[in-house]
């Protein structure tokens, strides 16, 4: 064993002091600086599993009839793809239309009431509100998968989550 | 649990924090399950850039790094009423961060051999880096002599050691061992890859902490 040897090893087996912890913590700060998280990732992460959370407590809203929304990359018609969704408490209908490269979406809740639509996608979140009769709408929306989350007057802390579809 | 928590005075002085990461993720599992979610949401604060910097580690680009890092915590919370042992929680993370990166990785590697990509230019803690990133460019004349004899370290001392600087030291166990380094390589003692970086920094003459 070389004295380099000797010596490290004998450091290595030292106690961490203060001058260890000042090391790793500018060590620390070089990482960060080098390849830091990316801005809004926490955040991104947080209403991901806020989502998870509200499906797990809330009755999930079940699909009815055939799920026809999945669009073909290709399609570029006017074809909408319309889906059903139940719970006990509330149904809605979704619909989309492609508009260039983009999509509209239109929503159809009963029983008809005025309740809060938001259309997540990522971590952005678009907000609507129903009118009367239960209808909403999103324009110029992005593809990709989203969910929507519906909250009703009746019972604003109980909002009612769609799975994952694909727009 | 190893019994590398025992004293050490110096130490223990030096915690910012009486709770290490461990204790905080097992207490956010429980309370989670108590249908409490905000020590949940303050664990991805704090325990992001760990898993963020766990998957780059392997070499992961950008973009992947960012939903591997996102499912972990979905996987977890679905998973949440399997975990045995809350304690365990971080290593769990950590592990299920790292394997899913290296499947991310062997995929990448699997088209870029298709389609003759580039090396990843940002995976500074797995493969030697020659020149200064430029986020360092702006940096203090301190932090790029810490970077030169950083990177003259074997590979798995740097990554180690890019790791556990993350986390207080009663994590620093937990964190090697879930990156298969073997455990004592920086645990109860101050391990050879600290001593190495120590011994090449003492003997910079420009080189001082403060």
């Amino acid at each position: 064993m070389s004295d380099d040897d000797a010596t490290l090893t004998l450091f290595a087996h030292g106690t961490l002091d203060p001058a260890d912890r000042a090391v790793l913590d500018a060590l620390a700060r070089l990482v960060d600086a080098v390849d830091p998280v990316p801005d809004g990732l926490v955040d991104r992460i947080g209403v991901a599993l806020t989502i998870e959370a509200l499906e797990a407590e809330v009755a999930a809203l079940h699909l009815t009839g055939e799920p026809a929304l999945a669009l073909r990359a290709d399609e570029t018609s006017i074809e909408a793809g319309t889906i059903t969704f139940t719970t006990d408490v509330l149904t809605v209908m979704i619909s989309v239309h492609a508009e260039a490269d983009r999509v509209r979406v239109d929503g159809w809740a009963a029983p008809a009431d005025v309740i809060e639509v938001e259309l997540h996608q990522g971590g952005d979140v678009t907000t609507t509100v129903s009118d009367a009769d239960g209808r909403f709408s999103f324009v110029d929306v992005e593809r990709g998968p989203a969910r929507l989350v519906m909250r009703r007057p009746s019972d604003p802390t109980v909002p009612v989550v769609t799975p994952q579809i694909e727009l | 649990m190893m019994s590398d928590d025992l004293v050490e005075p110096v130490d223990t002085a030096l915690r910012d924090q009486g709770e290490s990461l461990v204790d905080q993720a097992a207490h956010a599992v429980e309370a989670y399950r108590a249908g409490e979610r905000e020590p949940l949401a303050a664990l991805v604060h704090v325990m992001t850039p760990l898993l963020w910097h766990t998957v780059r580690a392997q070499g992961v680009d950008q973009e992947h790094a960012q939903d591997i890092v996102q499912n972990v915590w979905l996987t977890l919370v679905r998973d949440i009423d399997q975990i045995r042992d809350p304690r365990a929680t971080l290593q769990w993370m950590l592990v299920t961060a790292k394997r899913a990166a290296w499947r991310a990785v062997r995929r990448t590697r699997d088209e870029a051999l298709r389609q003759d990509a580039d090396e990843h230019a940002t995976d500074w803690l797995t493969t030697p880096v020659d020149e200064l990133p430029d986020s360092l460019a702006v940096r203090s004349e301190r932090d790029k002599v810490l970077w030169e004899h950083v990177r003259a370290l074997p590979d798995r001392c740097r990554r180690l050691l890019g790791l556990v600087a993350l986390v207080e030291r009663p994590d620093y166990a937990v964190v090697s061992q879930a990156l298969g380094m073997p455990v004592g390589s920086i645990g109860p003692t101050r391990g050879r890859c600290l001593a190495k970086l120590r011994t090449s920094l003492a003997a910079d003459p420009t080189w001082s902490l403060s």
